[in-house]
């Protein structure tokens, strides 16, 4: 169909449109027009992928000069390539309308674990090997290094592209992960250079956080992309957290020692070109004088290791003097390293800001800040110098000159905290200094000044006001949408209290009490016994679910539940729970029904739908708060509440509630599909907690469904469950929650749709 | 009551029935009790009817042994011999556990068997009502060759669910106290069944062990005392006998894990693009210290591991079944070389998990019904269709683009000899001839049979020459006679024909006479044959059944070998008859023969 959207021409591939969906056009479009940023809640399952490629492709075509690029972010690999199926959907309606080839490039770009088609080097299991492999068969000098010595092993399909490949760039088409590699295969091209290359004048991107949030790929990946390009992080309720993670870095004694071997491999190999090939050295020494960046004309392929500082924060000025030869910088290197390990060697905890410890590492020392500072520049030069082809060995080194480039580059919005034993297993010495970042800011300012739209999207954002302020930027448009609903398809419902009326609550005084655990287990097991098909139960972490497993099993209460479902449980290894899944899915496939015991903040509860009858029901043992006492998160909230007036229940909570509503949302994924959603704390049925849910789940909690006890729970489920068991036709829906053309023109439709966007 | 040819398996004495003293029979196909110095049996159970035994504890004063029937009802039995009261009961409950097991089986199946076929054949059915009911044929007989018959092709239409497991069944086996310091388990039949079922380690252990090495009972002791079964327990390190079964699940969890899974987008190893390294995060607090976890801690981690173990178990044992059956398929469709053909057409499974991620169903206009898929395990069988056993020279496609190619090429060198066709009037005039109600088209008024006879008369007929082809059926699967069983069979068969001929057919054609004779001569034709048809059967079936006589006559062919061609069977009636004469002259000599 084709829409109007306030004057803007909108292809839009399907024959019927929610109402919340035009809604979010409008809100998208305004918020382009202003060349703002915007923060926009729409439910999950009311297709916002969709809404918002046709929304941003239209109005690229509109105004070409306007937005040039759409850099579409995502979480996961199977989210980036949903979107470019999306995005084909689409496109293949444009051409259908106009008649013509569209003149269009979209590309999904993935690590080269996903990329890589050579033979070889694709096999391997983990990222890191793949990287590591791929640069020793393309950096530059192993290239260069092949006309003396044909005996290199270069990668064909890299030489390829590089003789042919730029020349004839990709121009239209959508090319998926498995596209790129077809595309790559039969014209014997690297797919991830080929891809890499492409993005620079593709009209669409589609990849993960880490190309803009991590400095250390952005800088590499994402540097030249355009300033008039629009940024989408869709699934963003967790942004900040990918900010800090980016920035932050852990130092045990194993790094340390691993340091140490690398140093002394470092040594040995420039004692050894020192004999044999003493210019080379010599050449970089003059390069560093003249300055870092003219040293860097580098080659796509050598910038493996990049800086992890921000690109503005890259100084411009020479390597200072005292680490401008190699050896001096390994003898610099090595007293980083003592000082390190003095550091380590503590019996209590220390905390300190980064000036604290330049402060410290100048007077123990005689480290100064300014060489520091090029600590992590000076290494990757020095490797490159070096001609080493194996650069994931370096990774321990890499880590400390990066940790120390970051501790003398940022004064503020980082701390240093070094813990010498685990809290639970304080016997065990196990020492670990902590580089946190606590301003989420920071990483994603760049992104915000250099871009001139950036769209942040989920279906759980609630409360929308919280993000400006961790992220400190200024949103144009903030608009939490409802869901549309010809039936009230999900079903939030709070227990209280058991039968015995004993409340029932994950808080820390009570959750070991066996008369909570065993009301939990009685909820699972009538809920199992009325449930269709599938029951996802999250907990509140990997332990209490362990524990809590544990005692329903000693109580059979686990055995009582077997009778009508089977059970699988999340575990703490991926490919186990993978495995898990997939039985839990063919459990429910065959009609059997199953439970899938899981975890908030898991993996499950982030990356996995449970669509229609994979999840019937959801249950939410307890309210996820993360675990309060580590002194980084203390640390993080002073910091917020000093910085940010937030007080530090008021983002516990917060943090809390996304992560609950992001694990009762897995079960709606769209307006015929309906769920349960249960849960099960007393906490939950205060306001303070329950406003802080999303407006869509919100709405449908009613006064009577507050602190219900199981027997109450189990009668409005029931009850629920058969009405929506009923056939649900299209006509149901039509004029309520699904429109047609006509319908939407209409101009009540439209004073109706008004309603829907919530501003904040 | 009784019949002398049952053997008795065993006789106890001093059984005790309704406080009255006597003797329990066991015999081959019942259990039976008599009253001391009675000579008949005031109780009688046939195995097939009984559900279930129990038998009363071991520590109790009374030894007792109950039988439950289908019916629910109960007997009881009470052994009262003081010195081996104990083994008498033992040795009955033995014996009655190998016993009933296999009536149970039988019955079961063939009744319900039975019984499926008839509701699911309306025809059957009303076959049945016509030939059983009616007394022509006994039961048996009509069954005798149906259920065979059935059995070769059960494959197919007899695919039966299989039922699953329970996944609480080890629940069901909660020890009791037995009030000594000792644990009780009670174990059924079911039980037993599903854990071997679910885990065929345990089955095996069982095989290699049970009876050479120890005793059911000791088997099972162990089975419940072992760490195996309490997964939570930590082994010890003592050798026991499951620990093995422990390692094969080990290991057949590390191959399931290890094989990944098939659906990529629940695949949470490739979930994230781009791992942060090691070192980075907030959280990746370091793991390096494996040996930190607690004794608990452990103990907790398998017993997760666990409950993912037995819910895969249990979900493959249900699927189990069907596997091999599907391997033999594949196996007989992968003669002919092109039986993946089918895969062929799907698309990666990738893609359309993909693809249904991302539908909306209720966005999109539905586009008319949803089609299935065709999957065909043999292409080249679709494009070609059936094919006559004996059929001409294959035609290879090379053949039909030939001649396909021919035609073309003929079509395109056609000429019209337009001084050779129809004058206009006289073409109007063929095609008003031709037209209903033309010249040409006036015969075909009265042949519409179908709307002068009542629809009850019509349904009627329909089942008496249903019923009668059945009977012919019988009739002639007894040739060639050469047993004095189907000697038996054939004579038999004929006095039931004549005996559907008397009651069934000849009342049928006096009424039809009666009620349509004067007013519908075709009808009577129609009856007249009929009449003649109950004489000289073979005959009539040949006009009116011909598909089933070229069967027969094929089956004749190949018995007698006649060197007959099929096709010409096909081609001329005239053959047709010959062949039919002279079969009918054997079968006359054939049942002159027979006593």
């Amino acid at each position: 169909m084709k829409l109007n959207i306030d004057g803007l021409l909108v292809y839009f591939p399907y024959d019927y449109i929610y109402p919340e969906q035009y809604s979010y056009m409008l809100e998208l479009k305004r918020t382009l027009d202003a060349k703002g940023h915007g923060v926009l809640e729409m439910p999950s399952g009311t297709g916002k992928t969709i809404s918002l490629l046709s929304l941003i492709v239209a109005y690229q075509k509109a105004y070409p000069l306007d937005v040039t690029k759409l850099i579409y972010c995502s979480r996961t690999v199977p989210e980036i390539e949903k979107v470019v199926e999306e995005l084909k959907k689409l496109m293949e309606f444009y051409e259908k309308m106009t008649g013509e080839k569209q003149n269009f490039l979209a590309l999904a770009l993935s690590s080269r674990k996903n990329l890589c088609v050579h033979p070889e080097v694709s096999s391997l299991r983990f990222g890191k090997d793949v990287d590591g492999k791929c640069h020793s068969m393309t950096a530059s000098y192993i290239r260069s290094r092949k006309q003396q010595n044909p005996g290199v092993q270069l990668c064909r399909f890299y030489e390829e592209f590089e003789a042919l490949g730029r020349q004839v760039p990709l121009t239209a088409g959508i090319f998926n992960l498995d596209d790129l590699k077809a595309f790559g295969r039969q014209k014997g091209w690297c797919p991830y250079f080929l891809a890499r290359y492409s993005i620079l004048h593709a009209n669409i991107v589609i990849y993960s956080y880490h190309y803009l949030l991590d400095p250390k790929i952005a800088d590499l990946v994402s540097k030249e992309l355009a300033k008039k390009s629009v940024i989408v992080f869709d699934e963003a309720h967790n942004i900040d957290n990918v900010c800090i993670d980016s920035m932050s870095v852990n130092i045990t004694r194993r790094t340390l020692d691993r340091t140490q071997s690398n140093i002394e491999t470092l040594q040995s190999t420039i004692q050894k070109i020192k004999e044999t090939d003493a210019a080379k050295l010599r050449e970089e020494y003059s390069q560093l004088v003249q300055g870092l960046k003219e040293a860097n004309v580098a080659r796509e392929t050598d910038v493996y290791l990049s800086n992890p500082v921000l690109p503005d924060e890259i100084l411009q000025e020479a390597v200072p003097g005292s680490i401008r030869t190699a050896e001096h910088f390994v003898g610099f290197l090595k007293r980083l390293l003592e000082y390190l390990k003095s550091r380590l060697r503590i019996q209590h905890v220390v905390q300190e800001s980064p000036p604290q410890f330049l402060k410290d590492i100048y007077e123990k020392v005689c480290i100064d800040r300014k060489p520091l500072r090029f600590c992590s520049e000076r290494l990757r030069s020095l490797l490159r110098t070096l001609e080493i082809a194996d650069i994931a060995d370096f990774s321990a080194v890499t880590l400390i000159s990066n940790f120390a480039t970051l501790v003398s580059t940022y004064s503020k919005g980082f701390t240093i905290i070094i813990e010498p034993f685990e809290d639970k297993t304080p016997t065990i010495a196990n020492p670990v200094l902590h580089f946190s970042c606590m301003d989420s800011s920071i990483a994603i300012k760049p992104v915000f000044e250099r871009f001139q739209s950036v769209v942040i999207t989920s279906g759980t954002l609630s409360p929308l006001d919280i993000y400006p302020k961790i992220l400190d930027f200024h949103p144009v448009t903030m608009a939490s949408f409802t869901m549309t609903l010809a039936r009230t398809c999900l079903c939030p419902l709070i227990v209280g209290r058991g039968n015995d009326q004993v409340a029932i609550s994950s808080k820390f005084e009570t959750r070991e009490d066996i008369a909570v655990i065993r009301n939990y287990g009685n909820l699972l097991s009538e809920m199992s016994a009325i449930v269709p098909d599938g029951i996802v139960a999250f907990f509140t972490s990997y332990q209490y679910m362990e524990n809590i497993v544990a005692s329903w099993y000693e109580q059979g209460i686990l055995e009582n539940i077997q009778r009508n479902k089977l059970i699988f449980i999340e575990t703490q290894d991926a490919a186990e729970t993978s495995m898990a899944l997939e039985k839990y899915q063919e459990a429910c496939e065959n009609g059997r029904g199953a439970i899938l015991l899981s975890v908030a903040r898991g993996k499950v509860s982030e990356g996995i739908d449970f669509v229609h009858h994979f999840g019937r029901a959801v249950i939410m043992f307890g309210v996820p708060y993360v675990y309060t006492q580590s002194r980084i998160l203390k640390a993080r909230l002073e910091y917020l509440r000093d910085q940010f007036q937030i007080r530090e229940n008021d983002f516990l909570t917060f943090d809390a509630m996304r992560h609950a509503a992001q694990c009762v949302g897995r079960v709606i994924r769209g307006k015929t599909d309906y769920g349960l959603m249960i849960f099960a704390d007393k906490r939950y049925s205060r306001s303070d907690k329950r406003g802080k849910l999303p407006r869509w789940i919100q709405e449908h909690i009613s006064d009577g469904s507050l602190n219900l006890t199981i027997d109450e729970t189990v009668q409005l489920s029931k009850h629920f469950l058969r009405e929506m068991a009923q056939p649900f036709r299209k006509e149901d829906q039509l004029g309520l929650s699904l429109l047609t053309l006509e319908q939407l023109q209409s101009e009540e439709m439209l004073k109706k749709i008004t309603q829907i966007a919530h501003q904040v | 009551m009784t019949t002398s040819s049952e053997d008795v398996l065993l006789a106890i004495k001093r059984v005790r029935q309704k406080k009255q003293d006597g003797i329990l029979f066991l015999m081959a196909e019942r259990i039976a009790w008599t009253p001391e110095g009675k000579d008949r049996f005031t109780v009688s159970h046939l195995y097939a009817d009984i559900r279930c035994q129990k038998i009363s504890p071991d520590g109790k004063a009374k030894i007792q042994l109950q039988l439950v029937l289908h019916t629910g009802e109960t007997t009881n039995f009470h052994f009262t011999n003081e010195s081996s009261a104990l083994k008498d009961r033992d040795a009955v409950k033995d014996l009655l556990q190998q016993l009933l097991p296999k009536f149970k089986r039988k019955t079961n199946k063939e009744l319900e068997e039975k019984n499926r076929m008839l509701q699911e054949d309306p025809l059957l059915f009303q076959l049945y009502k016509d030939l059983v009911v009616s007394q022509v044929i006994s039961a048996e007989e009509f069954w005798a060759n149906r259920l065979s018959l059935n059995s070769v092709d059960s494959s197919l239409p007899n695919h039966k669910q299989e039922v699953g497991i329970s996944a609480a069944f080890l629940a069901d086996v909660r020890p009791q106290t037995d009030g000594c310091n000792g644990l009780r388990y009670n174990l059924t039949s079911d039980i037993i069944e599903s854990i071997f079922r679910t885990y065929p380690a345990v089955k095996q252990k069982y095989a290699e062990n049970v009876p050479h090495n120890m005793t059911e009972k000791e088997f099972w002791t162990r089975f419940f005392q072992s760490h195996y079964f309490h997964r939570d327990r930590i082994s010890m390190g003592v050798q026991d006998l499951f620990s093995e079964c422990a390692k094969l699940d080990d290991k057949g969890l590390k191959t399931m894990v290890g094989q990944g899974v098939k659906n990529p987008l629940i695949d949470l190893t490739s979930l994230d693009d781009q791992t942060l390294d090691e070192g980075y995060g907030v959280s990746s607090a370091p793991s390096s210290s494996g040996c930190t976890k607690s004794v608990k801690e452990t103990s907790n981690t398998a017993i997760i591991k666990r409950f993912n173990l037995h819910s895969a178990m249990v979900l493959a044992a249900g699927l189990r079944k069907h596997e091999p059956q599907n391997e033999q398929n594949s196996e007989t469709s992968s003669t002919d070389g092109n039986s993946r053909d089918s895969d062929f057409f799907q698309p990666p499974l990738k893609k359309v998990k993909l693809q249904e991620a991302i539908e909306y169903q209720d966005l999109k206009q539905e586009n008319g019904k949803k089609t299935i898929a065709l999957t065909l395990k043999k292409s080249e069988r679709y494009s070609h269709g059936p094919v006559p056993v004996q059929s001409q020279p294959y035609t290879t496609s090379q053949d039909i683009i030939n001649s396909v190619n021919y035609i073309k090429h003929e079509m395109d060198n056609y000429t019209p000899h337009l001084n050779h066709v129809l004058s206009s009037s006289a073409a109007s005039s063929a095609i008003t001839a031709l037209s209903p109600g033309g010249l040409l088209m006036q015969g075909g008024a009265h042949q519409a049979i179908n709307q002068m006879v009542p629809n009850d008369i019509q349904s009627e007929l329909k089942h008496l020459y249903v019923a009668a082809g059945e009977l012919l059926r019988h009739f002639w699967s007894c040739f060639p006679v050469n047993s004095p069983f189907l000697e038996e069979k054939v004579v038999k068969m004929k006095s039931n024909l004549e005996r559907f001929h008397s009651s069934k057919l000849r009342p049928f054609q006096e009424k039809v006479q009666r009620q349509y004779l004067s007013t519908n001569r075709i009808c009577m034709i129609k009856f007249e044959n009929f009449g003649q048809w109950g004489l000289n059967d073979a005959n009539l079936t040949g006009q009116k059944q011909p598909k089933q006589l070229v069967s027969k006559v094929q089956y004749l062919k190949i018995k007698e070998g006649e060197g007959l061609r099929n096709v010409d069977l096909l081609r001329s009636p005239k053959h047709l008859n010959s062949a039919l004469r002279k079969r009918n002259s054997t079968i006359l000599e054939m049942s002159a023969n027979a006593p």
